[in-house]
């Protein structure tokens, strides 16, 4: 159903004409984010400039019940920014101004367009750190990372998008501008709404402005890679290392077939024979980060790697982390369809998890290579398919998808670690939360969203 | 891959090209118009997004969207390197706009240029009218830049271009350029310079990355074709754009930009280029599809260094928005893109800015003598041959 003239005219009194885009091109870009098999077209595409335009649209949108999907980048992996229910897909890409960097306060303030790299780089040049990294951050938003809770390499010991959102901005579906939190570290008057937005997905409130709390950057860092013969055996180096006291910046890991599709995209001289590689490292002075990388090596010895090698300069360690982000991509070459999931599961629990995922995977035929962060028990089963054009593949991998995330809540794990429930695994939601904690869900979301026009199709729907 | 039949909507992009792309997004910061725009469909992900509509007929083949956002693209290929799925974006780029750009729908400056540079009566008549760029510098002994200045460089002699240390089949052969013969005439003539062994037989014709870039894929890759018959060896050439689209047809093997065989042969670069009596500062503006296609990038670098104090340009590997026909069939958007790069270059604080392309030299002469900045451009072969540089700067020495 095509909006009314007369709704895309008061759209284009409040943002422009230019910024209203309605033409079947325009929508078909914008029926998809970067999960696969989720389209759907939106009826108009909006690009507003500031806030009052935000709160002018949803004020409009409430009153003619159209829907309104909030999108950055459109960098999401669980169809959370598809406009499934049509309407309005609301970019907020204009708004990419970072307002203020206090270094005093160890804050900055960031209109939500702002890649998160973009905020780094940024930040990095006054020797400050935006501690959330996830492996988008050179695409993702700040605002989508911080509606999605984005995680990231640096979970274990940094914490995640939610352990740095000091304060928002936001506009209420009717309307009405909040600012929730502020610059301040401790402040808990009232209900921690800064909270409840971070993750909510676009479905409570459009994030107008984010005050994120930010760190001294490390002195230095650096990395270094163990190859074991076995994922189980890894799973002993990082009980290890965890047990021992140490709680390092970086624990990635990749499965052997993940090793040979990155190896094979960034060349780095990855061994390629090896079962399982972990990627290990940390930050901070000079000295701690050397006495903590000796001791991981040796942690990873003891627990039978095959080989323990450490960067030997800053480059290398670098690209040593940029081939671990490219993960994903890099997999897309062993198939034209590639299924990211992000179950989690307690971190001593990884070996088992990936021992099941390798038995769903043979019971379904379907490709599964898994990577992920070995620290926090964050993985990423990668489900690749050669083609979304046969239904018969298709239906096995959404079988295996289902029984991963079984085993994944059998072992005490979640459906999703960071990449959120978009509409892609709404089904599984009331498994994992319950019906009691569900239908909680859906009150708030009719506490904010009154005439359910914001993300229509998603969390508390 | 030839639309001869719009209705035959399938055959306008091969498929196996078309599916690499898994829309991860990691593109969108590289390309220059998602900067200009921040909107998905000016992104190489989201053109990918309506290429497959147009493969899949959800999208009319005469779109309104699909016609914008093709001819809006600088086809700059940014986002190839960046690409971890290895989508090799610019040929699906040159597939859509065969499509687009079909019959009488291409843009008519597009079609003027693309048939006058196919002419090779033409070509050679722009040579002759300025200056034959296939004359060697005779005052000129070896590659090291001398003393003499511009009007050393008209002094030369020798026209004819016999091949000195020409190998078994002839050649290396330098290739002209339609572009740059009709421009810039002196950088072949710098190249020649730098490089005497090379031979530069008349009658070359065009390359056709023109043709390639604008619609006419087919000619484009015939004229390449005829162009390496004519000259049957290692083609080098003073254009990055030139040099990535031949090395795409003839094989990389066959093609080497000046830079990277000025490196691969070890050539002795030597001199100062020297400015109010001090030793001149440099920035480089990349080549696209040198950078971008052929992946060289630090060859020029290495070479400035030896000659003048190099400064880094931030931004160095975006487009300067001439893009090939971009300048021209865009006017508006291409100073939109080449703006910021303006400021980029002024803030830089240097003396020459050095292009590796006819194109981004043309693109930046005007913009900096628009405003009028003190900055002057200058290509790579000129610079390190001490050539033709603007008068009011003295040229370098002796190294």
């Amino acid at each position: 159903v095509a909006l009314s003239a007369e709704v895309l005219a008061e759209l284009r009194g409040i943002v422009g004409s230019g910024n209203v885009h309605d033409a079947d091109g325009d929508l078909a870009v914008y029926a998809r984010d970067a999960t696969p098999l989720f389209h759907h077209r939106p009826e108009a595409v909006v690009f507003p400039a500031d806030t009052a335009q935000v709160a002018a649209i949803l004020r409009l949108a409430t009153a003619r019940q159209i829907p309104v999907v909030p999108r950055g980048a459109g960098s999401n992996l669980a169809a959370a920014t598809v406009p499934l229910r049509g309407g309005i897909v609301l970019v907020l890409t204009r708004l990419n101004r970072i307002l203020e960097v206090c270094p005093e306060e160890l804050l900055a303030r960031v209109q939500p367009g702002v890649a998160n790299a973009t905020l780094g780089e940024a930040v990095a040049a006054v020797g400050l750190l935006y501690a959330p990294d996830p492996g988008s951050r050179v695409v993702s938003t700040v605002g989508g990372n911080v509606a999605t809770c984005a995680g990231g390499l640096r979970g274990l010991k940094y914490g995640v998008t939610r352990n740095y959102v000091l304060g928002l901005e936001a506009v209420l579906p009717t309307g009405e501008v909040i600012r929730t939190g502020g610059r301040l570290w401790k402040d808990v008057a009232g209900y921690d709404l800064t909270r409840l937005l971070t993750g909510s997905e676009g479905t409570l409130a459009v994030i107008t402005e984010v005050t994120v709390a930010l760190l001294p950057a490390p002195a230095s860092g650096n990395t270094g890679v163990a190859y074991f013969a076995s994922l189980a055996d890894a799973g002993r180096a990082v009980a290890a290392v965890i047990g021992g006291g140490l709680v390092p910046a970086t624990l990635e890991f990749l499965d052997r077939q993940c090793i040979g599709a990155v190896e094979a995209y960034a060349g780095l001289g990855l061994r390629t024979d090896a079962g399982a590689l972990l990627m290990f490292g940390d930050d901070g002075e000079p000295d701690a980060v050397e006495r903590s990388m000796a001791r991981m090596g040796a942690a990873c010895d003891e627990a039978g790697a095959l080989e323990v090698t450490t960067a030997k300069e800053v480059a290398q360690a670098e690209a040593l982390l940029a081939a671990r982000r490219c993960a994903l991509p890099a997999l897309s070459r062993l198939g034209s369809v590639t299924m990211l999931e992000d179950a989690s599961v307690p971190r001593p629990r990884i070996a088992e998890m990936v021992e099941r995922i390798d038995r769903i995977a043979e019971k379904h035929q379907v490709l599964i290579p898994t990577f992920g962060h070995a620290g926090d028990g964050n993985l990423h089963p990668t489900v690749v398919l050669p083609s979304a054009d046969d239904a018969d593949v298709v239906a096995r991998a959404g079988h295996a998808i289902g029984d991963m995330f079984a085993a994944a809540m059998e072992l005490d794990g979640t459906i999703t670690g960071e990449h959120g429930v978009g509409a892609a695994k709404l089904p599984y939601l009331s498994a994992r939360l319950g019906e009691d904690q569900l239908a909680l869900l859906r009150r708030i979301k009719s506490a904010f969203d009154p005439a359910g026009i914001l993300n229509p199709g998603k969390l508390g729907s | 891959v030839t639309l001869q039949q719009p209705e035959l909507r399938l055959s306008v992009f091969d498929p196996e090209l078309l599916s690499r792309c898994i829309s991860c997004g990691f593109c969108l910061p590289s390309c220059p118009t998602y900067k200009l725009t921040g909107d998905e469909a000016s992104s190489p992900r989201g053109r990918i997004t309506l290429m497959r509509a147009l493969q899949d007929g959800s999208l009319a083949p005469d779109d309104a969207t699909l016609r914008e956002q093709s001819s809006f693209c600088l086809g700059c290929r940014a986002c190839e390197p960046v690409c971890p799925a290895g989508v090799q974006y610019g040929q699906l780029l040159e597939q859509w706009r065969v499509h687009q750009w079909r019959g009488r729908r291409r843009p008519l400056r597009a079609r003027a240029l693309t048939m006058l540079a196919a002419q090779r009566w033409l070509v050679w008549l722009m040579g002759v009218a300025r200056r034959s760029a296939r004359t060697p510098n005779s005052a000129r002994q070896g590659g090291a830049p001398s003393g003499a200045g511009r009007d050393g460089a008209r002094s030369g002699a020798g026209r004819g271009g016999t091949p000195t240390g020409a190998g078994p089949g002839g050649g290396p052969y330098l290739m002209l350029g339609c572009f740059e013969r009709g421009l810039f005439p002196a950088v072949s003539r710098a190249a020649r310079r730098l490089l005497p062994g090379l031979s530069a037989p008349a009658g070359q014709g065009c390359c056709g990355a023109l043709h390639a870039h604008n619609g006419d894929l087919a000619g484009g890759e015939r004229l390449a074709r005829r162009l390496g018959e004519r000259l049957p060896g290692t083609i080098v050439t003073t254009s990055g754009g030139c040099a990535a689209h031949l090395a795409g047809v003839l094989g990389m093997e066959r093609v080497s930009e000046l830079s990277a065989y000025l490196v691969d042969q070890g050539t002795a670069v030597a001199g100062e280029v020297r400015v109010a009596g001090r030793r001149a500062r440099v920035t480089l503006q990349d080549s696209c599809h040198l950078r971008n296609g052929l992946g060289v990038s630090a060859q020029p670098r290495q070479l400035l260094r030896r000659v003048a104090d190099y400064v880094e340009l931030p931004g160095a590997g975006t487009c300067c928005g001439a893009a090939g026909t971009y300048a021209l069939l865009r006017p508006a958007d291409s100073r939109r893109v080449l703006d910021p790069k303006l400021d980029a270059i002024e803030a830089a604080g240097v003396d020459y800015v050095v292009a590796v392309n006819p194109g981004c030299l043309r693109q930046l002469q005007t913009g900096l003598r628009r405003r009028r900045s003190a900055v002057r451009a200058v290509h790579l072969a000129e610079l390190l041959a001490g050539a033709e540089l603007p008068a009011s700067v003295s040229t370098p020495r002796e190294g």
